[in-house]
């Protein structure tokens, strides 16, 4: 037994009897910073930066984003006035002497156009000062026949069709905008628009509901939301025009429609209503085409025909997929596109395909294919036509007979409605005329710093495959400087 | 506020997630649905009509769906485990029930097989 005594020295101790516990607890041991290998329980993958910018100010409001890549800009106030450059106008459009010219659209014009949503974006009108065109062989081609439509009372009927970057949504816009002048009544059912898109007419985005009064099947089905707005582009766009119009059937509808209401009132019962917009859609058509009253003709235009011919997103109720045909308002444009119904008034029917945004739909591209290279004339050129062969023309190649691929689906009403007489335009490149008129406008308007002389357009023209009107434009205006 | 089978949804809720919050409606069985009453796929519950609102209601409680198929599925494992099968007796040990290797890696079989499964 150990015993303490009194020490010699009184601030010592020989030995201590502490428990151990009063005693300082041991200092974690610090990681050493040498070692390899992360420690336990720490995060080493450190992706995220410490010190990132975060933006202050709120996140875009809903839509706000959408409105702005949907946005139609069609003036660039840095671009150069072209001087001397001339309006389209009732008499001018189909004059030979504006070939190969650019030719401005006047100011209430593209009120209307941009009402009907003819223009796209990524169609380079932003880059100009104001909007034009390039009247090109095909745009002078509509504007006569356009005039023929009047003399005649006809419909015209065209599919215009073409490679990328062809001109097929312009040539579109051209007619739209030459009817516009005409004083004709515009519908449109464009492509891509700020509020609806085409392919919302079929890609189940919008509502639908079967119609009550069909009784054939397979069934109708009417979308009201869609119907509404197109409703309001058709009183936006031609407000002018149908405001002369009265009404002059009468219509059994849910709303009474006084005698002597114009047509303008009309469209917009259905826009504030969209359960009525159906049947006021149906009976302004009714009115349009009246042969009673005196009527103006109609142009009805499609952009993107290829959504529309094969089966949609929306489902039946037996979880069928509901074809487009079914659908009132594709059902409405494709019987006038095949002749099933006719525009009395005369009129025109025009679609484009579209070749940027291409659905899968086998059968139309089969149906023009067939159309545009029939079997029998797929035979060596005659000696004839090689001869006169223009330097914008192609060299006749010889093409495979279009057939049908055996292991492929085709959609016999999608096959039915490209009837033989409805007419179907491939859209080629510019002649080098043409060309030349486009790149004198684009260095006028001071977006091309070069001179525009033969050899220029020429390798211009060539780059663009052939005179491909949007690969000109990327070539010279949009693409990398040179 | 609209209110399906009884749970109130927001009007900006999309309508096939909220058919979608109920056990037993999945991806293609709510796109059934919607396509019987013509909802389109991006209808919002606000958007659609009281009638088919109602019908949805009425379609939803005509199905197995919620606490009756968590009852029936139960159900499946318990008649197993009565008859004193293999799969019944793998359940109640919370184990691998198709012959699954048991060494590691059991850890969904832990959390979901047992006789009271919640769903």
């Amino acid at each position: 037994m150990l015993r303490c005594s009194p020490s010699i020295h009184p601030g010592s101790r020989l030995f201590s009897t502490t428990p151990a516990f009063l005693a300082n607890p041991i200092k974690a041991k610090r990681p050493d910073p040498n070692s390899s290998g992360p420690q336990k329980g720490v995060k080493s993958l450190k992706i995220k930066k410490k010190n990132t910018l975060r933006s202050a100010g709120r996140p875009p409001a809903p839509g706000e984003r959408k409105a702005l890549r949907k946005r139609i800009v069609l003036s660039n106030t840095n671009a150069l006035e072209v001087k001397g450059m001339q309006d389209l106008s009732n008499d001018n459009m189909a004059d030979k002497q504006i070939q190969g010219t650019v030719v401005g659209l006047p100011g209430p014009l593209v009120d209307q156009l941009r009402a009907a949503e003819a223009f796209r974006t990524g169609q380079g009108w932003g880059l100009f000062r104001r909007p034009g065109v390039l009247m090109r062989e095909n745009s002078l081609e509509i504007a006569r026949d356009l005039q023929d439509v009047v003399s005649g009372k006809k419909t015209l009927r065209r599919i215009y069709t073409g490679e990328r970057g062809s001109g097929k949504s312009v040539v579109l816009l051209q007619a739209i905008a030459m009817a516009f002048l005409k004083d004709w009544v515009v519908v449109t059912i464009p492509e891509a628009s700020q509020n609806r898109i085409a392919q919302d007419l079929t890609n189940a985005h919008t509502e639908y509901a079967p119609l009550s009064s069909s009784t054939t099947t397979p069934s109708q089905y009417v979308q009201r939301a869609y119907t509404a707005s197109l409703l309001s582009r058709i009183s936006k766009a031609n407000s002018a025009v149908l405001s002369d119009l009265k009404v002059s059937l009468s219509h059994k509808l849910r709303i009474p429609i006084q005698p002597g209401t114009s047509l303008s009132h009309l469209a917009d019962l259905g826009v504030r209503d969209p359960d009525i917009a159906w049947p006021i859609f149906q009976a302004l058509w009714g009115e349009l085409t009246s042969t009673k009253a005196a009527r103006p003709p109609i142009m009805l235009t499609l952009d993107g025909l290829g959504h529309i011919m094969r089966d949609s997103q929306y489902r039946d109720p037996a979880f069928k997929p509901i074809h487009a045909h079914d659908l009132t308002i594709a059902r409405h444009f494709v019987d006038h596109l095949s002749g099933v119904r006719s525009l009395p008034n005369g009129g025109a029917v025009l679609a484009a395909t579209s070749a940027s945004n291409v659905p899968f739909a086998p059968s139309l591209a089969l149906a023009i294919d067939q159309r545009l290279h029939p079997t029998t004339s797929a035979s060596s050129p005659s000696p004839s036509s090689s001869s006169s062969l223009s330097s914008s023309q192609q060299m006749p190649v010889w093409r495979k007979p279009v057939q049908r691929n055996p292991f492929m689906t085709y959609d016999e009403r999608v096959l039915q409605s490209i009837t033989p007489d409805l007419e179907i335009v491939e859209l080629q490149g510019l002649t080098r005329e043409e060309a030349r008129g486009l790149m004198e406008y684009y260095a006028a308007s001071g977006m091309l710093r070069h001179r525009v002389d033969e050899s220029f357009v020429t390798e211009k023209w060539t780059i663009a495959g052939g005179g491909i009107v949007g690969e000109i434009e990327k070539a010279s205006v949009m693409g990398p400087r040179v | 506020m609209v209110f399906i089978l009884g749970v109130n949804f927001p009007e900006q809720r999309l309508v096939k997630r909220a058919l979608e919050s109920f056990y037993g409606v999945g991806p293609s069985i709510s796109l059934r649905l919607m396509a019987k009453f013509h909802i389109h796929p991006t209808a919002r519950v606000g958007e659609i009509a009281t009638k088919q609102v109602t019908d949805l209601t009425a379609e939803l409680s005509s199905m197995t769906i919620e606490n009756d198929l968590r009852r029936r599925l139960r159900d499946n494992i318990k008649r197993l485990r009565d008859m004193g099968t293999y799969r019944g007796r793998r359940h109640a040990m919370g184990l691998p029930v198709r012959g699954q290797s048991t060494q590691t890696q059991i850890s969904t079989a832990r959390k979901l097989n047992k006789i009271e499964r919640k769903g």
